[in-house]
């Protein structure tokens, strides 16, 4: 290793990237040298911080978290195992409390998204107003509107595929729902205003169904299967 | 009460140069007082087509940096000595002027004028919003194609999110032989798009080019464009004015055919 000590920062805060063979004392100098170094970046910062390329006991895991706390101003809140497995686990479960959270929780946004305007929700979302062309709503949970969808919908935006977009009058550019895109068919604005006019619109619910968007009208049954 | 006014569309080229000439001569038509001031600074046109580049000494500017006071800058109408042009300056940009100087700028005219029309540059960046400051209403002007719409939505939401409840459309440049045909938009579809309240239809009519190169605006005359933007004004003004029928032929076997209905 070229160096003895790298500092990385992750999602959490920094980790520490340490020499595997170099004597635990001089280590600690080495450590001390390269925060102090970077204090100025670090200046009052609150971090986690984990530690690789190196097993390190309790006591000395102790000394590196106290020379830091004591010789600089960076605020150590915890220590993180690396341990991916963990990471893994811990993810599944937030994500998993997430989405099940957020299908069960909604709020309401009343009045007309226009072009340009990004609504973005934790929960559910329900739109009294219209979505208009070139106006985004992007939900964790599902998007009910209470209007016209003519822009873009994205449903289940953490990856839940089991999310439902539903709108009365369904004429959207674009709708995700999880990973899963469909688009509009290519055709001119007089052409769809000829056939909006035509057909009356009827509430309708996008779905996925065999790795595709599925656009139906609503039914009795059409619930039973959410 | 006077009432600061900003005519506005997002695209460039759909006609809120031509609608604030026309507006504001029809407004002082009225007996209205009225100030026009041209926002676009850099790109100056409001008084090429009001007819009044001749007489440019000062321009919004000066007052703005206080070269001249507010008096010396305002060139007064050839026809209508109650409508007042405040030209924009040529040599500078956008960023020569803030929102709040332009904010200060419409409530001090607010004493003198009954309505304050501010000609909008195109685009949403700083132009725009000096142009908005001191709005308390907003017309915008769109023409019926899809990127015209697209950007008049745009804007109308760039307005409600400033706090500008009044906003009503202009729908300019219609053809009515492309819309029998349905090949160009109706004004129903573009107000079930936009969803805001018309206050005009003005039809697409040569004599509109005719009158912008003269320098005098069309209104008050009798050309369909001339009569659509004097329904305009007396809406703004609060009179309730029927729509035009622009299905109506005004060429001479049309008006002989009116003659054995």
């Amino acid at each position: 290793m070229s160096q003895p000590v790298i500092i990385k920062s992750n999602k959490y805060g920094i980790n520490l990237i340490l020499d595997p063979v170099l004597p635990f004392e001089e280590l600690l100098g080495c450590i001390l040298d390269k925060f102090l170094g970077s204090e100025k970046f670090f200046q009052n910062a609150h971090v986690a911080i984990s530690f690789a390329g190196r097993e390190l006991s309790d006591e000395e895991e102790y000394r590196i978290i106290d020379t830091i706390s004591q010789n600089t101003s960076i605020h150590i809140i915890c220590v993180i195992d690396n341990d991916e497995i963990r990471e893994q686990y811990t993810k599944q479960k937030v994500e998993q409390y997430l989405a099940a959270e957020s299908e069960n929780t909604g709020k309401f946004y009343k009045g007309t998204l226009r072009s340009g305007q990004v609504l973005e929700c934790e929960t559910s979302i329900i739109i009294i107003g219209d979505v208009n062309p070139g106006a985004k709503i992007i939900s964790i949970g599902n998007i009910v509107i209470l209007g016209a969808l003519k822009g873009i919908a994205y449903a289940g935006a953490s990856g839940n595929e089991g999310c439902f977009v539903v709108a009365l009058d369904m004429n959207p550019v674009q709708i995700k729902i999880g990973s899963i895109i469909g688009r509009s068919e290519d055709k001119g604005i007089l052409a769809s205003i000829r056939e909006r006019k035509r057909v009356a619109a009827e509430p309708q619910i996008a779905t996925v169904s065999d790795g595709h968007i599925l656009i139906e009208p609503i039914t009795k049954n059409t619930f039973n299967n959410i | 009460m006077s009432e600061v006014i900003v005519i506005t569309s997002g695209k460039g080229g759909v006609g809120k140069t031509t609608t604030t000439a026309n507006v504001g001569t029809g407004l002082a038509q009225l007996n209205k007082k009225v100030v026009l001031i041209d926002t676009d600074i850099g790109l100056r046109n409001l008084d090429v087509v009001m007819g009044l580049e001749n007489r440019i000494v000062y321009n919004l500017v000066d007052v703005i940096e206080g070269n001249c006071r507010i008096k010396q800058a305002l060139i007064k109408d050839k026809k209508y000595p109650n409508l007042a042009l405040l030209p924009s300056a040529q040599t500078r940009d956008k960023s020569a002027v803030s929102p709040e100087q332009m904010k200060k700028l419409t409530d001090e005219l607010r004493e003198e004028f009954d309505y304050i029309l501010l000609d909008c540059p195109a685009g949403i960046e700083q132009g725009f919003q000096n142009a908005i400051a001191g709005a308390d209403r907003a017309v915008v002007v769109t023409t019926p194609e899809v990127s015209a719409i697209r950007d008049a939505d745009r804007i109308i939401g760039l307005l409600e999110a400033n706090e500008i409840k009044k906003i009503q459309l202009i729908v300019n440049r219609l053809r009515m032989d492309m819309v029998k045909r349905g090949d160009m938009m109706t004004v129903e579809d573009v107000c079930e798009i936009l969803s805001i309240n018309l206050i005009g239809v003005v039809p697409d009519d040569e004599q509109i080019v005719i009158s912008t190169n003269q320098g005098e605006p069309l209104v008050g005359s009798d050309a369909m464009a001339g009569r659509a933007f004097s329904n305009i004004c007396k809406r703004i003004a609060g009179e309730d004015v029927p729509f035009l029928d622009l299905q109506k032929k005004s060429g001479v076997f049309a008006r002989l055919a009116g003659l054995f209905k």
